[in-house]
């Protein structure tokens, strides 16, 4: 028996409400596309971001770093471990610095701050929230060539400069403690300003080289405070730590804390996991609405056609091949509303991914939360497996909605069928 | 218990059903008890509400005896389950209904084939014996049309063509001619009267109509859930043996 072709018949016999039912659907996907599609943009840039902006999507620090971070827990034989994270399957970059807070002072002003010392040589700017939010200047000054090259000067935040009142070439000190927790000072000329849109950011962050910090707080050139993990999809980074640790391990490196970006910066990842449960308690009420629109439209549907269920009943059709086939309407039903989804939001996310919104009228000046930058505009972008779980779950629901209606249709005995008006 | 192998296509025995109206039992059929052999042209005949619809749905396997047994083929219908009830409707019985009763979304074609399709006969030996019984109906060219492109006796000759198309035991059939003119009427029973005399195909009818009764080879009367009388039409029997 074609249950499929004739499923498919019984739908078109209230072509409006069929039609009206398959559209709900399709907006059904449509909203699931667009909140799914903003969940999967904003977390995974603000994920990016927040790894840009010094300490990567994994961290390896020394023990109680995190906790407490001073300068007198730092790491040893920071270059073996970069190395023996190059080509680590998930892996990207990994990057080596040092991390901690001082006091900026310039001639008229002083103020609290932190530093990131980098090896500039070995740092991409799309792995640097700084170096790639550089308005002025450049990042530090090169004297010399070759092995006798040296970096000197600081780049410092747009905030800073404004408060310090410092432009390219002033002189600033700052001063911070030493590995045995001593104070100690240094002198570096502005060589750039950076503006990243945060503004705690640029009001208090600054980027300093690597080598010249270590003279100051007296670290050997194999020491620093973190090595920073770039991963290639932020969606693994469980994964990919554990394949950090078993290589550390293998280092003999094996007391070093390995944190992800979900503990170092446990603020957005707070903020996602809240912004992601209202989203999907949004998302499970519209699945609702629209598996409340299938029930009613398959149910009216059965009631409708009691009596013909009894004559195929009678003529010998058995009661589970009359509840397959409301199923199968249901499928139908699924499908027709899946392509509808698919045709009204394909443009929609074309557009939203290409295009976008743009926030920032609205938003102001601080493109911030949960002091990470965010995009102002507000665009779409799903991952494979949110797509394919939309389709599961929308295709589920339908079917779900299916299954009461096609109970209906199969349970009652073939002559009280036949006696329904 | 299964009978013995006889000439009896259907045996009633003892057979009441009572139904539950508020606070009265209404006894449909009240310890009834008859026989048809096969190849009979028998109608159920006698006032509304005597039972002859309730029995038909019995002897069908619609509904349940309250009481007794009824047998067809020998196969005691109170033991089957609901699946086995449905295999035994599709593959024994055929059932031509008062309002004709077809599946509004399909074509003549397409009705007249459901019970095939059901049976899982290969689509050729369908398109074959669906095209002879609609041509013997006298339905040919008329195929793709739907119920409501069609007349009532056209509909009703779909429904003959439906139930005849899987050679059934028995095809049982509840005021076929009701809602049909004199003409329709006429030219349907010639067809039914046909093909029981050429196929053998035992017909039972309940029928209110005299016309259907003067046809019919054997008249059992109910009244009040009892059998009232039986008469059997020796001409016509004899004309039917005259033919085989």
């Amino acid at each position: 028996m074609n249950l499929v072709g004739l499923a498919w018949k019984n739908l078109w016999r209230r072509k409006r409400r069929t039609s009206i039912t398959a559209t709900s659907i399709g907006f059904g996907v449509f909203i699931a596309v667009t909140f799914s599609g903003t969940g999967d943009y904003s977390y995974t840039n603000m994920i990016n971001t927040s790894a840009k902006m010094g300490l990567g999507h994994i961290s390896i620090e020394a023990p109680g770093y995190m906790l407490s971070p001073s300068l007198d827990k730092k790491i040893h034989h920071v270059n073996d471990i970069q190395q023996s994270l190059a080509n680590l399957s998930g892996v990207q970059d990994s990057y080596v610095r040092i991390q901690g807070q001082a006091m900026f002072a310039s001639a008229h002003k002083s103020v609290g701050g932190a530093f990131l010392a980098i090896d500039v040589n070995n740092e991409r700017a799309e792995h640097n929230l700084f170096m790639r939010s550089l308005v002025e200047g450049e990042i530090f000054t090169k004297r010399g060539q070759g092995v006798n090259e040296t970096l000197s000067g600081i780049v410092i935040g747009q905030g800073m400069a404004k408060k310090l009142k410092l432009r390219l070439g002033k002189k600033l000190v700052y001063t911070t403690t030493d590995k045995h927790g001593d104070i100690v000072n240094g002198m570096a000329r502005v060589s750039g300003i950076f503006s990243t849109g945060v503004k705690d950011i640029d009001n208090s962050m600054t980027l300093l080289p690597i080598q010249t910090l270590r003279e100051v707080i007296g670290y050997s050139a194999d020491e620093a405070s973190v090595v920073a993990v770039m991963i290639k999809d932020q969606r693994y980074t469980d994964k990919v730590l554990k394949v950090v640790q078993q290589r550390l391990t293998e280092l003999g490196q094996n007391k070093l804390e390995i944190l992800s970006w979900r503990e170092t910066q446990s603020e957005v990842a707070g903020m996602i996991r809240l912004d992601r449960s209202s989203n999907q308690i949004s998302q499970i009420l519209i699945g609702v609405l629209i598996a409340a629109g299938v029930l009613n439209t398959l149910l009216m549907s059965v009631l409708e056609r009691t009596r013909e269920f009894g004559v195929m009943m009678a003529l010998g059709m058995a009661p589970l091949s009359l509840f397959f086939l409301v199923v199968v309407e249901s499928v139908w039903l699924a499908l027709m509303g899946l392509s509808v989804g698919v045709l009204v939001t394909v443009p929609w996310y074309l557009y939203m991914n290409r295009v976008g919104i743009d926030l920032s009228g609205s938003i102001g000046d601080d493109y911030s939360a949960g002091g990470v930058l965010i995009d102002p505009v507000l665009r779409i972008f799903l991952y494979p497996e949110t797509i394919l779980m939309i389709l599961f779950t929308v295709l589920m629901l339908t079917l779900l909605s299916g299954l009461y209606p096609a109970w209906r249709a199969a349970r009652n005995p073939p002559i009280d069928s036949l006696k329904a008006m | 218990m299964p009978l013995p192998q006889s000439e009896f296509i259907v045996n009633v025995e003892h057979v009441s059903k009572h139904f539950q109206q508020g606070s009265v039992v209404v006894k449909a059929i009240n310890d009834l008890s008859l026989t048809f052999e096969a190849g009979e042209f028998a109608a159920l005949c006698g006032p509304s509400g005597s039972g002859k619809t309730t029995l038909l749905n019995m002897i069908g396997g619609l509904d349940l005896p309250t009481k007794g047994v009824i047998h067809l083929e020998s196969q005691d219908l109170s033991t089957l389950s609901r699946a086995a009830l449905s295999q035994l409707r599709r593959d024994r019985i055929g059932f031509v209904f008062q309002a004709y009763n077809l599946i509004q979304v399909m074509s003549a074609y397409e009705n007249a084939e459901f019970v095939l399709a059901l049976q899982g006969v290969p689509k050729a030996q369908r398109r074959e014996r669906v095209m002879s019984m609609l041509e013997k109906v006298g339905l040919k060219g008329l195929e793709s049309r739907r119920p409501d492109e069609m007349s009532g006796g056209q509909q009703q000759r779909v429904a003959i063509a439906r139930a005849m198309v899987t050679h059934p035991a028995v095809i049982l059939a509840d005021e076929p001619t009701a809602n049909l003119d004199s003409e329709n009427a006429e030219a349907l029973l010639d067809l039914m009267e046909t093909l029981n005399q050429k196929e053998g195909i035992t017909f039972i009818f309940s029928t209110h109509d005299q016309r259907v009764m003067d046809r019919a080879h054997r008249l059992i009367t109910l009244r009040d859930g009892k059998l009232d009388s039986q008469r059997y039409k020796k001409e016509k029997a004899e004309q039917k043996r005259s033919v085989k």
